[in-house]
This record gives C-alpha cells, sequence and structure tokens, in this order.
C-alpha cells in the first residue's frame, strides 16, 4: 500500500526563512496570532485614531481583487486590514517593499506574521514581483492590497501612481477598488518613532474593471492614472 | 511538585549537579578534542551547545511546579504534532489538526484535575487519561462524517490517530507523572536515563559498532550500538538507585529495560516515518538534533512503559 504524503514545501527550513518566503506555507500558530493581533489593532485604531470606514459595500464579496490606496503611512495598511472581514483576513496580501520590511527579525515578524505582506522588489526584481502578485490573484478569494505610489509620501500630497498596477490589470475581468485613508500623514508622518492620536477615515470607492483595455505599456500607464485620479477623488469628498 | 518542594528535593538537587557536571565535563572534553587534538567535532559540538540551553530549561519546567511542567510538556507535545502534521502533509487539513490540538489540550486537563471519586484520590484523573484516546479516536472518526467527505479521509484519519496517540497520548505519560507522589526522582531520571541511552547508542556506535541493526530504517545505528546502550540503562538504575529508595531488585531490572529497549524503539518508530516520507529531520527547530520530535521520540515508549511499571507496584499517588 502506497500513501501520498505532501510534506510542508519549507519543511527544513528555519523558521526566519519560512516567514520571508512567498508563498508561506499555512501555519496555525501564525494565523492565530494574526486574527488576536488584528482584533488588538482594530481596537486600537477605533479608541486612538477614531478609525471611520465608509463604502464597505463596495468589497466584492467574492473573487480576487485588488485594493490600491494612497499611502502616507504605516496606518494605510492596518485601516485597510480593518476594513475586510475577520475571516478573509489570511487571503488579504498587502504587497511591501522587499528592501524595507523583508530585512531585519522585527519588521519581517510583523510583515509576514501580523500584515501577512507580499515581499515586493521596489528597485530589483520588479517584473518577478509583478509575476508573483498576477499568481497570487490567479487564486480566487485572494486579495491584493497595493500602494502604486511605491513609498510613502513625505508631504503628505498623492504622488505619482507607477505604472505596475495598470500591467498588472489591463485586459483582465479583475476588478480594482480605489481606497483613500485622510489623516495617516497627521498621524504618523515618515521619521516619527510612534503614531499620533489623530482622527482617520477610510473611504472604499465602487470597483473598476479594466478588460476592454490591451495589455500594453500606454494602457498601464493610462490605467495608472485612471485609479490615481479615483483615488484622488475620494479624498476630495 | 512545588517551587519550594523541588529546591528542598535532594533529589532535584543531586540531579541539578549532576547534569551540570556531566556538561562540564563533555564541553572540557570537546574542547581537547578540539582545540588540543585538533579533530573535527562540528556536528557534536553543536549537538551540544544545543543541550546548554535544554537542560536548564528542562530543570526550569521541573522547578516551576506541576502545573508549569505539565504545560511545557502539553506544548512540547503540540509542537511534536505539529512537525509530524507538517512532514506528513496532514497540517493542510485544519479540521483534523484542530481535532488532535484538542486531544492534546484534554491530555493537559487531565492531568491538572483531580480525580472526581473513587479510585486513588490525588491530582490528574487517571481513569480519563487513561480512556483518552477513546475518546479523541471518536472525534478524528467524526470529522468527515461532520464534513461530508470522502477522498483521502482515510489517510487523514489514520494520520492524525496516530499523531493523537503516538505524539500526544503516549508523550503525555510524562506529563501525567508529574503527579505521582515520587514525582521528582520518576521524572529526573526517565528524562535523564533516556537522553543517556541516546548517547551511549552513539557513543558505543561509533566505537564498536560494525553490523547494521535495521539497515533499512536507520543506516546508521549498529548492533554494537544498540547492545552497548542496553548495558548503559541496565546499570544505571543501581547506581541513581536513590532517584526511586523503594524500588527492589525486580523494578530496577525492569527500569533498564523499558529505557534501553523503549528509548531505543521510539527513536525508530520515529524514523519509520521519516524515511517513508523520504525526509531526513522532522524539523529544524533544535540545532544539531533536527525538530523537537527528534529530540523527545525516545521518551514517548519510556514514559508510559515507566509509569505503569511504577504504578503496578507501588501506585502513583
Amino acid at each position: 500500500m502506497t500513501w501520498r504524503y505532501e510534506p510542508a514545501a519549507d519543511l527544513d527550513q528555519s523558521l526566519a526563512e519560512r516567514l520571508r518566503r512567498f508563498p508561506r506555507e499555512p501555519d496555525l500558530t501564525v494565523y492565530a496570532v494574526r486574527s488576536a493581533a488584528a482584533l488588538l489593532l482594530r481596537g486600537w485604531l477605533r479608541l486612538f485614531h477614531r478609525l471611520r470606514i465608509t463604502g464597505r459595500e463596495n468589497l466584492p464579496k467574492e473573487g480576487s481583487f485588488v485594493i490600491v490606496c494612497n499611502h502616507t503611512s504605516h496606518l494605510d495598511t492596518l485601516c485597510v486590514l480593518a476594513a475586510m472581514p475577520l475571516p478573509k483576513l489570511h487571503r488579504v496580501f498587502p504587497a511591501a517593499a522587499q528592501d524595507y520590511f523583508f530585512i531585519s527579525a522585527p519588521r519581517l515578524a510583523i510583515a509576514a506574521i501580523v500584515v501577512n505582506a507580499l515581499p515586493f522588489g521596489r528597485q530589483k526584481h520588479i517584473r518577478q514581483s509583478l509575476e508573483l502578485c498576477r499568481s497570487l490573484l490567479a487564486n480566487p478569494g485572494n486579495v491584493l492590497v497595493l500602494f502604486p505610489e511605491g513609498t510613502r509620501t513625505s508631504t503628505g500630497a498623492l504622488g505619482e501612481f507607477k505604472p505596475g498596477i495598470g500591467s498588472l490589470v489591463a485586459g483582465t475581468d479583475l476588478p480594482v477598488v480605489p481606497c483613500h485613508l485622510r489623516g495617516g500623514f497627521e498621524a504618523w508622518p515618515r521619521g516619527k518613532w510612534f503614531p499620533r492620536p489623530r482622527k482617520l477615515h477610510l473611504r472604499i470607492g465602487k470597483p473598476r474593471s479594466y478588460a476592454a483595455l490591451p495589455n500594453d505599456k500606454e494602457s498601464a500607464k493610462r490605467i495608472s492614472a485612471d485609479l490615481r485620479e479615483a483615488v484622488a477623488a475620494l479624498g476630495m469628498d | 511538585m512545588t517551587p519550594q518542594a523541588a529546591l528542598q528535593s535532594e533529589i532535584f538537587r543531586t540531579y541539578a549537579w549532576i547534569v551540570a557536571g556531566v556538561l562540564v565535563a563533555a564541553g572540557l572534553a570537546l574542547a581537547v578534542l578540539r582545540w588540543i587534538l585538533k579533530k573535527e567535532v562540528g556536528s557534536v559540538w553543536l549537538t551540544y551547545r544545543s543541550w546548554l540551553i535544554m537542560a536548564p530549561l528542562i530543570f526550569g519546567s521541573i522547578l516551576g511546579g506541576r502545573v508549569v511542567f505539565i504545560v511545557v510538556l502539553c506544548l512540547l507535545a503540540g509542537i511534536g504534532f505539529k512537525e509530524f502534521a507538517r512532514a506528513t502533509g496532514l497540517y493542510r487539513d485544519w479540521w483534523l489538526t484542530g481535532a488532535v490540538y484538542i486531544g492534546i489540550i484534554a491530555v493537559g486537563i487531565t492531568c491538572l484535575v483531580p480525580q472526581p471519586q473513587g479510585e486513588e484520590p490525588g491530582n490528574g484523573w487517571y481513569g480519563l487519561f487513561v480512556a483518552l484516546p477513546v475518546f479523541a479516536v471518536a472525534l478524528i472518526l467524526l470529522i468527515p462524517i461532520a464534513r461530508n467527505r470522502v477522498q483521502g479521509q482515510l489517510q487523514g484519519v489514520a494520520l492524525a490517530i496516530v499523531g493523537f496517540i503516538y505524539m500526544g497520548w503516549m508523550f503525555g505519560h510524562l506529563a501525567f507523572m508529574a503527579n505521582a507522589t515520587h514525582a521528582y526522582g520518576y521524572l529526573l531520571y526517565v528524562i535523564f536515563a533516556t537522553e543517556i541511552n541516546d548517547v551511549a547508542a552513539f557513543t558505543c556506535g561509533r566505537l564498536f559498532g560494525r553490523r547494521p541493526f535495521r539497515s533499512n530504517i536507520s543506516p546508521k545505528k549498529t548492533w554494537g550500538g544498540t547492545l552497548g546502550a542496553l548495558a548503559v540503562s541496565l546499570i544505571l538504575p543501581w547506581l541513581l538507585r536513590f532517584s526511586f529508595p523503594h524500588f527492589g531488585a525486580k523494578q530496577l531490572l525492569l527500569t533498564g529495560l523499558i529505557v534501553g529497549i523503549g528509548g531505543q524503539l521510539g527513536d525508530l518508530v520515529i524514523s519509520v516515518i521519516k524515511r517513508d516520507i523520504g525526509i531526513k529531520d522532522m524539523g529544524s527547530g533544535i540545532p544539531g538534533h533536527g525538530g523537537v520530535l527528534d529530540r523527545i521520540d525516545s521518551l514517548i515508549y519510556v514514559a508510559p512503559l515507566f509509569l505503569h511499571m511504577a504504578g503496578y507496584f507501588y501506585g502513583l499517588r
């Protein structure tokens, strides 16, 4: 009698290596810690930052989708995660800078365990990173959170959107949900160690789809510009 | 078992000195080999360094008292099972792994709560602890029915049952031993003697091992190592008789046999699982040892056999 065993792909790796790789193997302990951390963070955001979330009904109920948001501080990711239903938490993957979050142990623990981040190469391996995003979204039910500005704003103003998001969704029927967080820059600007108790408001816009556009450079630029406009418009309300 | 009782216990203090002495002697021997005789001691050095961390942790958990020890043992059982689940692929089935974790928690609870009525009074609900496999197996078998699933379920259920019985319940006997009147002597002896048995098997194998013992299962194990370890384990109860002053010659002989044979069997069982799956170690948590399961495997046979032997002759509590 022969049984088919499927050992974990990261069986002989250390904890740090297991957290650094992507996709990560499912781990009940990590899921438990992430769920507990999510509850604490949601409580913190509500109490300390009076976080308000509007437009939750715009989030697609089924299938994979992409969320794009302005990047004002580290609070952005936490607020977007707080908007997602708790049971879905382990299938939401915010893209995080590989060169910033996946190097030192404390940041790695936060990125991989608490945030469930996807390591994104900003300077090198951009193509491979986009490929990783594509394969992630091919699995129905996965949610990718992107900050197309590529880095946190240093002035508070919305920066240009990089074309990567455009090339990811052009010619596909993947819904893209624009979001805008107000108050993030005032609460936790770059260079400060701890956030200040400022009010936060996350607005979730209606999903967009770019199935009709061909998958080329021109469309990528157009889509990025269109999404930037959509995010900026949410911020005007 | 309480911190005060541990510090006052002659047995606990003696073992602390013995283990400290063994670790210092082993460290000196390795240092001589490495720096004076210029021999290659790479993997043994790694194994030794891990012992320098594990030994204080073991003593710390026993010093912490009955509750701390039982909780630590259940955590170890949980980690051991997790390694088994990751190695076999069972970890992808949350329901079955969840049921085994519930079983391991039940092992801990039955070790902690007092006997409700009848039988011998004292800590630990012995009757339920011994009957736990009935309930755990029933729970595991219910899962495919509750989920209305068939495909691959026999393999999943079988793996979960082995996982619970072997890593949860059999290993859990060590936790139940914390309820014994002679807990310090029993626990410290069983842990110390089983580890010495492992070291003896390795050393005797290196010194006089030629004929392979179970070539398909563990290619490095030899008859020389196995019999050498058995001989050491048979002598040890007499040398450490202070651990159980009430034992007669028969019980000392049985103790030696249980550790000498059980220790090696535990090791071989995990080797069978690893070879069948096609992996070298169960994990990578302990440098120089492999996973937690690679370290605790020898105790899995020894703990229940010793507990029932001691209980049969003298009662546990």
